[in-house]
């Protein structure tokens, strides 16, 4: 059995020499696509090393029914509110943080390649074989740290900008480093103006890092590092000019960039197109009034073809960056046309920045209604692709839905854009979390508002919860759609979803959620209702809950009280029941307390739905609830309560109307009866003359009669 | 075993002296032990020692009953890195029951494809889900850092220890 292993092994040896050797003699034949027999390969296309994963990702779509591959699968840990989506992904992130921290700072342990024996070891240092960067530490630069030429040209080119700092100053500052490091240093300061960048290895702090809008202002630093480095370059070559005005462009330092930029002219000096690019963008810092500054820009733009500078992308971007910011007006509107024109006739396309830009110029939210958008979506949807190029593409597609939503009000426009972010991986053109949540907020809003019902809610069963999960506002909007299309089931589903996404305490959002379900509850199937009548129950016994919690625990902002309207939607939604032992009567009877105990914010706005349900509890025997309605009325100082009282005293006593009333005028015979008959008697003499009929001890101990017997039933 | 190791060497022999060397160290001179004891549990006096479903079926039902706690290929013939393997899972097994600390409820499953280690575990909910991302993503990095390569935990998680308990004995 074990003998005749060698011989296959032997073949299988052969078979695999025959197969390398074809393999060599396969690469270099399709080099030329002719050949002699008329068999023509293909040409060899040449491939990265991701090529093959990209390709299997893309046949990967978006998935919107589980949450976001970065939380992990399991019931417990998958997030179902923004708070929790945020505080998830970033506690994983400080997680691995804490990780690159013990690794960086015990360097030393981490220090050779998994358990080799110590003579194998190569150097002392780091012997992981093959050496891959992202698993080395990182080194860490103090005071005393002794540094090379080699460290600076490594913090330079991993933009570590506090580091690259101290080792410049550990070397000596400008006089002991080399010219051509000192120019790639002051590139760095440049770019990033002397500040640490957020890093790039995080990318979920930079994904939910609030968003912070760039300053419009000169944040240059006069006189700091990078001036001090360009003073000491000599001589001053183009690159160096380059750099420092882009700088102080960048960063909207225009007079000092401009000063430079005639000093560079006349010292002959050529500058490139991204100088000019940024100068285009600094002009408003510059002049003021928007004749000087269309004056300035013309002339700059002469000024390049002057040079021989062709333009590129970025100089119609930073042109129509200038123009959005100069405000609007016909005047500005038509030069932003023009200058995209003549862009076109020069074969420059404008991308996602400048349609951001010119979008902003357009449709301003008190200016008549433009709709460029659709001639820019017909333009975006007839490219291959769309690659982001500078950090302001990411603004288009918040701002397009923005257009849709407030300006256009069109929900057509709205998918088509949405179908187009959907294509390919334009995903990532979303931005951020702030801009994404934005993003959806527009659609969301403008999907509720305009779109036919059918399509919302499918639109909302893709998205909520694990896209994107709905901010109050736009709740409010949902519930307002679902109301008008009469949803009853998913009405009593959005308080569940409200209790999910963490929002269910606020007041004025639940109110509006029981109205809704209040005014649509009639024409609901019976299945229906008593889905909505368990969710008005719940509401109830949730801000219960929130309540007593408040009350154990001393909470710094206080829970908001449910309404009086809120709970006279619940009583009236529980009490649409016709058996007695219904536990929604339990439900009832503590809203009707609550209200008594004035717990509650304001009056209820429908009083007649207490008198109705005073009725109606009557009918069924729980003459307890009855009576707190009817008092509650009264004490409230409600018209209904005269006719309620005499009507729910008629039906519990089981005499005509006009008999109770004389019964009531004349007070005779009131004392034999039920207590809450006698409680009800009080509050028609309440209403009637605003005092009660017995003095406060009775009633108070009638009050209490009341609660005992409807306790007893 | 021994016998088997044995016979082997006896069959090889008259076709030349091409593995004997390597063969040589597999004869055990321990007692034979692995049939009777490792991988069983004692019943107790009380019969209340609990087992996990993984612990309740005995190592000649791996492949039948239950499946294997390391998936590698290093122990196949002609594996490579086997001592390392074995190694480098008993240091991951280590450290997930040390940072997780009380909270494994389970074995610690070790699978490893191309240059990818993915380690699987039943986690008790004893602390919020913030902790435990916490500890997924210091774990991943940290591991990751260690074995130069990337490391994929996937947890799953059940409400007390009870949930994963087989039997008593």
């Amino acid at each position: 059995m074990y003998s005749n292993i060698n011989l296959p092994r032997q073949w299988s040896r052969l078979s695999y020499i025959y197969r390398t050797l074809t393999t060599l003699e396969g690469q270099t034949l399709p080099q030329s696509t002719k050949s002699s027999d008329g068999i023509s390969p293909p040409p060899r296309i040449p491939r990265g090393p991701t090529d093959i994963l990209q390709a299997l990702a893309a046949t990967v779509g978006p998935d919107p029914t589980a949450a976001h591959y970065k939380y992990h699968d399991d019931p417990y840990l998958i997030p179902l509110s923004n708070f929790r989506k945020r505080s998830y992904a970033l506690s994983a992130e400080a997680g691995r943080k804490a990780a690159a921290w013990i690794r960086d700072e015990h360097a030393e342990l981490f220090n050779t390649r998994e358990w080799d024996p110590p003579g194998k070891m190569k150097t002392p240092y780091f012997n992981a074989d093959p050496h891959i960067d992202a698993f080395a530490p990182k080194p860490l630069y103090n005071d005393e740290s002794k540094v090379t030429e080699e460290d600076l040209k490594y913090t330079i080119n991993n933009a570590l900008l506090e580091d690259s700092l101290k080792i410049f100053q550990l070397l000596g500052g400008t006089s002991g480093v080399n010219e051509e490091l000192r120019i790639a240093f002051l590139q760095l300061l440049c770019f990033y103006n002397e500040k640490e960048p957020d890093s790039m290895e995080w990318l979920e702090e930079r994904w939910f890092s609030a968003n912070i809008r760039e300053r419009q202002a000169a944040t240059w630093k006069l006189g700091g590092l990078a001036d001090k480095i360009f003073e000491s370059l000599e001589p001053k070559t183009s690159e160096a000019y380059c750099c420092i005005i882009q700088g102080m462009a960048k960063y909207y330092q225009a007079e000092r960039a401009y000063v430079l930029t005639q000093e560079a002219k006349d010292n002959g000096i050529k500058l490139s197109t991204s100088v000019y690019n940024s100068l285009l963008g600094c002009i408003g810092f510059l002049k003021e009034g928007t004749a000087l500054r269309t004056e300035t820009l013309k002339s700059l733009l002469v000024e390049m073809e002057e040079q021989g500078i062709s333009p590129n992308n970025e100089t119609l971007t930073s042109c129509l960056r200038s123009i959005s910011a100069w405000g609007g007006g016909k005047m500005l509107q038509q030069l932003a046309l023009q200058i995209v024109a003549e862009f076109k006739k020069l074969g420059i396309e404008p991308g996602l920045s400048a349609y951001y830009y010119l979008l902003c110029l357009f449709c301003k939210e008190r200016g008549p209604r433009v709709d460029i958008l659709s001639g820019i979506l017909n333009d975006l949807e007839k490219r291959e692709s769309l690659e982001p190029k500078e950090p302001t593409d990411t603004n288009f597609f918040i701002t397009a839905m923005g257009v849709c939503s407030d300006h256009l009000q069109d929900i057509n426009l709205a998918e088509r854009l949405h179908a187009l972010l959907m294509k390919d991986d334009n995903y990532k053109l979303v931005g951020d979390a702030y801009k994404e949540s934005i993003y959806y907020r527009h659609f969301v809003t403008v999907a509720c508002r305009h779109a036919p019902f059918e399509r919302t809610t499918q639109l909302l069963d893709m998205l909520v919860p694990n896209v994107y999960v709905p901010e109050p506002t736009v709740m409010e909007e949902i519930i307002k759609t679902l109301e008008v299309g009469g949803a009853g089931d998913r009405l009593a589903q959005v308080w569940s979803q409200l209790v999910v996404f963490g929002i269910a305490k606020r007041a004025k959002l639940v109110e509006r959620l029981l109205s809704a379900m209040c005014s649509c509850y009639q024409y609901q199937e019976n299945e229906v209702k008593e889905k909505m009548r368990a969710a008005a129950a719940d509401v109830l016994r949730y801000s219960q809950l929130a309540e007593d919690k408040e009350e154990t625990k001393d909470l710094r902002s206080p829970t908001q009280k449910l309404s009086a309207t809120t709970l006279s939607n619940i009583i009236e939604l529980c009490s649409d029941t016709q058996d007695k032992s219904d536990p929604n009567w339990d439900t009832v009877s503590e809203a009707l307390q609550k209200l008594r105990r004035s717990e509650a914010v304001g009056v209820p706005n429908k009083p007649q739905v207490l008198a109705d349900v005073a009725q109606k509890a009557a009918t069924v025997g729980k003459a307890g609830i009855a009576a707190v309605a009817v008092t509650y009325l009264a004490e409230c100082g409600f018209e209904e309560a005269i006719s309620a009282s005499t009507q729910v005293l008629g039906v519990m006593l089981n005499r005509p109307q006009e008999e109770v009333k004389q019964l009531l005028q004349e007070r005779q015979g009131l004392d034999s009866l039920h207590p809450s008959a006698l409680a009800i008697a009080d509050a028609y003499h309440l209403a009637k003359t605003g005092a009660p009929a017995q003095d406060l001890d009775t009633s108070t101990s009638s009050e209490s009669d009341s609660e005992s017997s409807s306790e007893d039933e | 075993m021994n016998t088997s190791a044995l016979r082997l060497v006896q069959l090889q022999n008259p076709l030349g002296n091409l593995l004997s060397p390597a063969l040589a160290s597999q004869i055990h001179t321990s007692s034979p032990l692995c049939r009777v004891v490792s991988g069983k549990y004692r019943i107790t006096k009380k019969r209340d020692r609990p087992l996990t479903y993984e612990m309740a079926n005995p190592p000649h039902y791996i492949a039948h009953r239950k499946s294997w706690n390391s998936w590698n290929t290093s122990n196949l013939k002609d594996g490579l890195r086997r001592s390392e393997t074995a190694v480098e899972d008993e240091f991951i097994r280590r450290f997930m029951t040390g940072t997780w600390h009380g909270l494994v409820c389970s074995e610690v499953i070790i699978k490893r494809q191309f240059n990818h280690i993915r380690v699987a575990a039943i986690i008790r909910r004893a602390v919020s889900p913030t902790k435990m991302y916490f500890l997924l993503g210091y774990t991943e990095e940290l591991l990751a850092n260690w074995l130069q390569c990337p490391v994929t935990l996937e947890i799953q998680t059940v409400d007390s220890f009870q949930d994963v308990v087989f039997k008593y004995i």
